[in-house]
């Protein structure tokens, strides 16, 4: 009787153990990392106002951005995708409370869709021409942060045109000479620079 | 009993006891007003295959097919769809920012070109959403028809 009574138990883990790990490996999938942002959000401290004078409040994401620039100039995906995963991070981190109306309008158009892109760059460390597609998107999206929040450093809006099958592309840069981002090592100079930003 | 068989008893215990739990199904039934239908001239022939061939995993109305319902497929099939409208909802499409909106149809012109979507694991089983040229061509035109037009307004 009593060795029944271990079998039947025996069957009873057996089958807990394998459906706790059916479940284990489902919930893993569902949960989305995105989450962590909000709470950092309320942790991150204040900046005193005078350091906010000098610099600017996309001083973080356009940070990214130019690591991002720099790792595809350079042909390189995976830092390319860190890079897209600090542009998140800096996104998650973005505190909107000193915007003025407009500001925060430009800045909650441009965020969902400047966000995407960069997560998609982070997950696509193999696949450098779709980091590059995103990195066309992003980048006019970066335009847009800077040119209402201004970029504090020098900044270069410069175009390449013959990305993307001759339609062009453009892109930002913190120095002046070229760096491809877009056609990487095979054609580093190509391009032009269209605008000085401060 | 051998061990083999309580082994496979076990499992087959299980497979009984998860087909009690069906994830919810997404069949809205009906054409929402932020519907891409509703807001951009949509060719027959590109809606044609929009339904058949990204519909189920990038709009609120999936065509579910019997072994959906067997678990743990339906489970996949629950967060495949949950992944693709996060990316891409044509039900939705009218929400989102028009710059959003110019991003998402570049990518749907970049997804269509380089074959990266329909999504293979989907192919094998959907033939009839495997892209002809002409299929791709019609979306890919049309995509690109709908970016201009938007980009002309700012």
């Amino acid at each position: 009787m009593l060795t029944i009574k271990i079998k039947t138990m025996k069957y009873f883990l057996l089958i807990a153990a394998i459906s706790s790990t059916i479940f284990a490996a489902c919930n893993n999938s569902n949960t989305t990392p995105s989450k962590g942002g909000s709470d950092s959000v309320q942790t991150k401290q204040e900046t005193p106002a005078s350091e906010a004078k000098s610099t600017t409040p996309v001083k973080d994401i356009l940070a990214g951005y130019i690591q991002l620039k720099n790792a595809l100039a350079g042909d390189n995906g995976n830092d390319a995708a860190t890079a897209g995963k600090t542009i998140v991070d800096a996104f998650q981190k973005f505190d909107k409370s000193a915007l003025t109306a407009d500001q925060k309008k430009v800045y909650e158009d441009v965020e969902e869709d400047g966000r995407e892109h960069a997560e998609h760059i982070g997950k696509n460390g193999g696949n450098i021409p779709h980091q590059r597609e995103h990195f066309d998107m992003l980048s006019k999206d970066m335009y847009e942060l800077v040119k209402t929040f201004g970029a504090g450093q020098s900044l270069y809006k410069d175009s390449c045109p013959m990305y993307n099958d001759g339609k062009g592309a453009t892109w930002l840069s913190e120095v002046k000479e070229i760096k491809n981002p877009y056609l990487g090592k095979k054609m580093p100079t190509c391009g032009t620079v269209k605008e000085e930003l401060k | 009993m051998s061990r083999i068989k309580k082994i496979l008893l076990g499992l087959l215990i299980v497979f009984i006891a998860i087909q009690f739990i069906q994830p919810a199904r997404n069949k809205n039934g009906q054409v929402i007003a932020t519907d891409i239908s509703k807001i951009y001239s949509l060719p027959q022939s590109v809606q044609a295959t929009l339904k058949t061939a990204c519909y189920d995993c990038h709009s609120n109305n999936t065509n579910y097919l019997w072994y959906t319902n067997i678990q743990p497929v339906g489970w996949m099939m629950a967060r495949h769809i949950k992944e693709g409208k996060e990316e891409l909802n044509f039900s939705e499409f009218g929400s989102y920012s028009e710059r959003r909106q110019l991003s998402k149809l570049r990518s749907i012109e970049n997804s269509i070109k380089d074959g990266s979507m329909p999504i293979s694991t989907y192919t094998i089983i959907h033939k009839n959403a495997r892209l002809t040229k002409e299929e791709k061509a019609q979306i890919i035109d049309w995509a690109k028809i709908i970016r201009d037009s938007l980009a002309n307004k700012n």
